[in-house]
């Protein structure tokens, strides 16, 4: 896939998340909730990486599996040349400052009996031999960084309001001069005029630190507006990956076509001309999920082939990378014996569409 | 009976030993545990008897009893009889001559001022004296002189040994208690709790309810004794555990009422640490029947009165085949073991006082259906339960909470149900039974049911109180305020006038030969009280402690000073 | 933070007024009398004449207000005049034990440092052992241990202090012999012997009553950790790359102790009340067994001031909760 440019900052192979299930008087463990069923992507360094998704797919466990907050079933993430998922106990808290995270609610990530000065200057305690004066400079820095009056200091978390909240919680993040930032949602709990706002910030900070995101959220547009390339993801898996601009104007996967359709259109004329799909049904449960391809309970292109065999994610144009069957077998019955990796074949029927 | 034989063998042998090397003070500690906490060391402000033991220690009467009920003189030189002139030709008084020398604990001379002022302290009228019955009948005390004292009588007294006899009626020390007669009395706490006395101990340390921490007396009156130099009374907790302390983990050397069920003693005592002693007095576990109709329909104050005689229990067949239903070698051996014997009289003792009468002891189910048979109570219609005129014979059977007796209520309802008797059984809490609340329903006076089981004893070895009990006068009713300790309603002239003659006849075989005969009249004659079980007070104490005698008429603690460490 | 607290304490003398008369009447109208542990042999007219000598025989509004003086003006006189040498009670009369006739303050005073010894100890070691096993049971959740410390807190809940009070008696003093069953009220503490025999006959009481506390601690305890261990801000910790140390003890603990250490606050009054029957069993004859002793024999002084003093414990210890609750979590405020 990747012949040319600069070896990428991260690189997630394969990644599985499986939470167990344990039932019954003795808590035998009966099934899995496939949160993350086999998730592959890259991001180059500072560049941003959108994953969005409905509620429950799975995207916020990517962000955190990554980083290791859940210890991940099986697949690699290797971030700065290290596998964060195999890296033992204390060189993964040593590998910690260059990866952060930037949460979704900031009221709950932030200790409620903690100053902001705590918060902020916690992971320098543990991962610096800096002066107390050394320590609270940089608080004062970070405050800076993020807009933050330096008069505030020493107040709590309940003292601030959502968007002040969300700017400690990314000055902390920042403390350490992490490379790897994943933004968990860090727009959803705020109101709209201040979501511009840290929206803004982030773009900032990362033209000027050289930053980069893994940007999980919900909401398309923002998403657009942030990141070079975008991953769709249904029920554990990714559907699409593209770059944003291809994404946007031609989605391929029929869930990805199916989401992009409930965005907002701004433009007036185009609004009218659009169709909205509307999907079916319920997602199904990951604990329980369909044979097939996840998709096919409600997929309005659906196959025969989509309710036996798993499509895997292969690039079908350049740059872009589907999991589909209409893009790699077309209803041909000769594909249907590879549920295996068989990608070598870079099927191009996405063309003809 | 064994158990006590063993220890009076034991005593014998031991108790001639110390005299020989007696030093006061010579043998450290002596602790003593009892289940409930002393509250007050002056037994005129407690009935309680914990309080009357552990201030019998340092309290003495005039002259007390022995294991035997004998009068023994205490701080007098000898018991006066008429023999001696003690006792006036015609029983109108009796002086008391003190010992010589006979000091306080804080030594001062005891004089007969003190004795006088101990029967003016008891029988002010706003005192709430709890021993005023010995002081009963007493029209005087005086002194003749520094250490004679005149009790003087308003009639002739058949039995004058009741003012200063016994732990209930010790000697107070006039400067103590001065400031404390009438109102005053409850408010002299620091008199009430540590009162000076003439006793082999004077008490150093009081916690209400909790701990008496007691030394030996500096100036009692044998300068050999006590042979301990403290002694310490723990109270709290229950019998079990004070018996534990002493038979199992030898933490006390004396337990006082450690009434335990019987398979615990046997288990205690192989210990091998300690032995169960036990007082036999007077006792008597008795069901009592109600000769008058609790029948909730009758009018409130007519219910439980004279005025309705009890439509069953009247008639003395059914309640003597009620008797001869009941096993009482099995309720000994279920409730008491050690501590109880079968028993047919209200007066089981002391001997000499107690009746010949043991017919009752033998169970005869037969001879008792045969006797409801002859009544006319049959089962007509074959569901079990006798019946006559259309009226089924069914009783209520009340008594207190408490497991020993739950236990005897499920036997006798056994045996009288197979008799044809439907029982239902009630139990009430001690504090109410007791508690002759005259607006509770449920107190032993009312008696609104058929049958009640209880224990009651007479507080001297001479019965006469005890059995002026059941004049036909002391019936509980509305107008008494049910107060009364006749709780039967038994009314019988001729028991009357027979009592009357008791108080005026002084020739001691004589009164036996009358208290056996009222004895008999309200049991085998009448079978108004069923006596079950004769109980005795179970204590232990540990094999380390030499010169307990056990009593039943007096304090357990009569002989304390005698008390000595086995070495 | 003041205003609040005066507040909440002008609205308490209401409310414990009513509960004083509460109780009175309760007590009063509750079956039993002060004769009834008084033998049979004394008879009926004797009895009369110590229930008037006790006052008991006076109406019960006369015997309340009566109680109300004593209570609040005379029983404070006291304590001034025993303090100040000053002579505001002028000889009236305190409030006395039906029972042992006694001042109730007096026995009340000299059966407070016994209870607050080993009641007090007992909650202590209660607290010391169930914070660890609470803690770590959260911790490694469903683990063997926690499963062992579910079996403890069940065993502490559900088997009552005179069963495993006895047990440990059968085992620790008749069998092994290593403490004592009775407690001495009497022991002076003034040197190390007198300090082991003192441990030695803590030990068994304080046993029974430590499982019984730690068992209901440690499940608060745990409970509150599990609530906060989910929290994001702990995986902001764990994001930040603290250890599981600082994660553990500093952001979990430190918030899960807020609601742990008001229930701790609110069973403190328990430890004043004493433990009715652990103290009858052992012979601690703390306030427990005063009260039990007393309602046994229904010395309605005694009870009516152990259960008015319990009320205003409770009240207060229900304030002091509620600040310190404010104090621990900086997002709760008063005023």
């Amino acid at each position: 896939m990747l012949d040319a440019g600069p070896a990428p900052l991260v690189q997630v192979q394969d990644l599985k998340m499986h939470f167990p299930i344990y039932t019954g008087l003795f808590r035998r463990h009966t099934g899995d909730v496939k949160a993350v069923d086999g998730v592959s992507f890259q991001i180059q360094a500072g560049q941003t990486l959108g994953l969005v998704g409905e509620s429950g797919c799975g995207k916020s466990t990517v962000g955190r599996t990554m980083l290791r907050l859940y210890e991940p079933t099986a697949g690699r993430v290797i971030i700065d040349g290290d596998d964060v998922a195999s890296l033992p106990p204390e060189a993964l808290r040593k590998k910690r400052p260059s990866m952060q995270m930037v949460f979704q609610d900031p009221q709950a990530s932030l200790n409620p009996r903690m100053t902001l000065a705590d918060i902020v200057s916690e992971p320098l305690h543990e991962h610096t031999d800096w002066t107390r004066a050394q320590k609270l400079e940089r608080v004062y820095e970070l405050m800076d960084q993020v807009g933050l009056n330096r008069r505030f200091v020493n107040r709590f978390p309940h003292e601030f309001s959502g968007g002040q909240r969300q700017r400690i919680g990314i000055a902390r993040a920042l403390a350490l001069k992490p490379r790897f930032i994943v933004c968990d949602e860090p727009i959803a709990a705020l109101d709209v005029s201040i979501q511009a706002q840290v929206v803004n910030l982030l773009e900032d900070l990362q033209e000027k630190l050289g930053l980069t995101y893994l940007f999980i959220s919900h909401d398309l547009s923002m998403v657009r507006h942030l990141a070079q390339r975008v991953a769709v993801m249904y029920l554990g898996r990714i559907a699409e990956l593209s770059p944003s601009t291809d994404l946007y104007s031609r989605p391929l996967h029929p869930y990805a076509e199916a989401l992009l359709s409930a965005v907002n259109e701004p433009d007036p004329e185009l609004a009218l001309r659009r169709k909205r799909i509307i999907l079916k049904g319920d997602v199904p449960s990951p604990a329980n999920p369909p044979k097939g391809c996840n998709f096919c309970t409600r997929c309005p292109k659906v196959m025969d082939i989509c309710k036996t065999v798993k499509p895997d994610l292969v690039e079908v144009e350049p740059g872009r990378m589907v999991a589909c069957h209409l893009y790699t077998a077309a209803g041909s019955t000769g594909a249907s014996e590879a549920p295996e990796r068989k990608n070598q074949e870079r099927n191009q029927q996405g063309e003809n569409r | 009976m064994k158990l006590r034989t063993a220890l009076m063998g034991a005593v014998a042998v031991l108790g001639l030993a110390p005299a020989a090397f007696a030093e006061r003070g010579a043998d450290g500690e002596v602790k003593l545990t009892f289940p409930q906490a002393v509250s007050i060391m002056n037994p005129y402000l407690s009935g309680g008897t914990k309080d009357i033991y552990a201030s019998s220690m340092v309290l003495e009467p005039l002259a007390g009893l022995d294991p035997e009920g004998v009068l023994i003189p205490k701080l007098v030189t000898e018991i006066p009889t008429l023999e001696n002139g003690g006792v006036s030709e015609d029983r109108t008084s009796i002086t008391w001559k003190l010992l010589p020398d006979l000091k306080w604990s804080d030594g001062t001379p005891v004089t007969a001022e003190d004795a006088v002022f101990t029967w003016q302290y008891c029988t002010h009228p706003e005192g709430g004296c709890s021993q005023a019955t010995k002081f009963e009948g007493v029209a005087s005390v005086e002194a003749l002189d520094a250490s004679t004292i005149k009790v003087t009588f308003d009639g002739p007294k058949a039995n004058p040994y009741t003012a200063f006899v016994s732990a209930l009626s010790p000697v107070l020390q006039k400067s103590q208690f001065e400031s404390c007669l009438g109102a005053a009395a409850p408010t002299c706490t620091d008199a009430n709790n540590m009162p000076i006395g003439t006793g082999p101990f004077m008490v150093t340390g009081f916690a209400v309810n909790d701990t008496v921490s007691l030394a030996a007396n500096p100036n009692y009156r044998d300068p050999a004794k006590p042979a301990f130099a403290t002694a310490v009374i723990k109270g709290g907790g229950d019998a079990e555990g004070s018996a534990r302390a002493v038979m199992e983990t030898g933490e006390f050397d004396y337990a006082w009422n450690t009434q335990i069920p019987p398979d615990s003693q046997a288990a205690m005592a192989a210990a091998g640490k300690g032995q169960f002693v036990v007082a036999f007095g007077t006792l008597v576990e008795r069901l009592e029947t109600n000769t008058t109709d609790p029948d909730p329909a009758l009018p409130e104050g007519e219910r439980s009165t004279a005025k309705h005689p009890h439509p069953i229990l009247s008639d003395i067949r059914v309640r003597t085949a009620l008797s001869k239903a009941i096993d009482r070698s099995i309720l000994v051996e279920v409730g008491y073991g050690a501590g109880g014997k079968p028993t047919c009289n209200v007066i089981p003792g002391p001997e000499g006082w107690a009746s010949d009468n043991d017919g009752c002891i033998a169970q005869d189910m037969e001879g008792a259906k045969a006797l409801l048979d002859e009544a006319g109570w049959i089962d007509t219609n074959g569901d079990g339960v006798r019946d006559k005129d259309g009226k089924k014979l069914k009783l209520l059977y009340q008594t207190t909470v408490n497991p020993i007796r739950q236990d005897f209520q499920a036997l006798i309802k056994d045996w009288w149900t197979e008799l044809g008797v439907e029982v239902e059984l009630k139990a009430i809490d001690p504090g109410v039974f007791f508690g002759g609340d005259p607006g509770s329903p449920d107190t032993f006076q009312k008696f609104y049911a058929d049958i009640e089981m209880y224990a009651n004893n007479s507080e001297s070895p001479d019965p006469e109180s005890y059995l002026g009990q059941y004049q036909c006068k002391n019936a509980p009713t509305p107008e008494t305020q049910w107060q009364g300790e006749n709780i039967n309603r038994f009314c019988n002239p001729e028991y009357d006038a027979l009592y009357a003659t008791l108080a005026t006849t002084t020739d001691i075989a004589e009164r036996q030969a009358i208290a056996k005969k009222l004895n008999d009249m309200v049991t085998k004659d009448s079978m108004i009280v069923i006596p079950l079980v004769h109980r005795g007070t179970l204590s232990a104490h540990s094999l380390a402690l030499g010169g307990v005698q056990i009593n039943a008429w007096d304090t357990e603690m009569w002989n304390v000073a005698d008390w000595f460490r086995v070495k | 933070m003041l205003t609040f607290t005066l507040r909440r304490l002008l609205l308490a003398i209401p409310t414990l007024l009513v509960i004083s008369l509460v109780i009175f009447l309760l007590v009063d109208l509750a079956p039993g009398s002060p004769m009834s542990e008084i033998p049979l042999t004394v008879p009926p007219d004797v009895r009369q004449k110590m229930i008037e000598a006790l006052g008991a025989d006076q109406p019960v509004f006369v015997r309340y207000f009566l109680w109300l003086r004593q209570f609040f003006w005379v029983e404070p006189a006291y304590v001034i005049d025993h303090w100040f040498g000053t002579s505001l009670a002028a000889g009236e009369q305190r409030i006395l034990s039906w029972q042992s006739r006694s001042p109730v303050f007096t026995i009340i005073g000299q059966r407070l440092p016994q209870t607050l010894t080993v009641i007090g100890t007992a909650y202590l070691v209660g607290i010391l052992i169930a914070l660890p096993i609470g803690i770590y049971s959260a911790y490694r959740q469903y683990s063997l241990f926690d499963q062992g410390g579910t079996l403890f807190a069940m065993i502490g809940f559900s088997v009552p202090t005179f069963f495993s009070g006895t047990l440990f008696i059968i085992i620790f003093a008749v069998w092994l012999g290593w403490f004592p069953t009775k407690y001495d009220t009497q022991l002076v503490v003034n040197d190390w012997e007198s300090f082991v025999k003192q441990v030695k006959q803590m030990a068994l009481p304080v046993m029974t009553l430590g499982l019984a506390n730690a068992a209901a601690i440690s499940r608060y305890m745990r409970s509150s950790m599990l609530d906060n261990m989910t929290m994001d801000y702990v995986r902001t910790a764990r994001a930040k790359g603290m250890s599981e140390r600082t994660v553990v003890l500093k952001h979990v603990l430190r918030n899960s102790l807020i609601p742990v250490v008001t229930v701790i606050a609110l069973g403190i009054p328990s430890i004043f009340g004493g433990a009715i029957i652990t103290e009858n069993l052992f012979g601690v004859n703390g306030i427990g067994a005063a009260l039990i002793g007393a309602i046994r024999a229904s010395d309605l002084p005694m009870v009516q001031t152990l259960a008015f003093i319990f009320a205003v414990l409770i009240v207060l210890f229900n304030l002091i909760a509620d600040i310190l609750y404010g104090l621990l979590d900086p997002r709760i405020r008063y005023d």
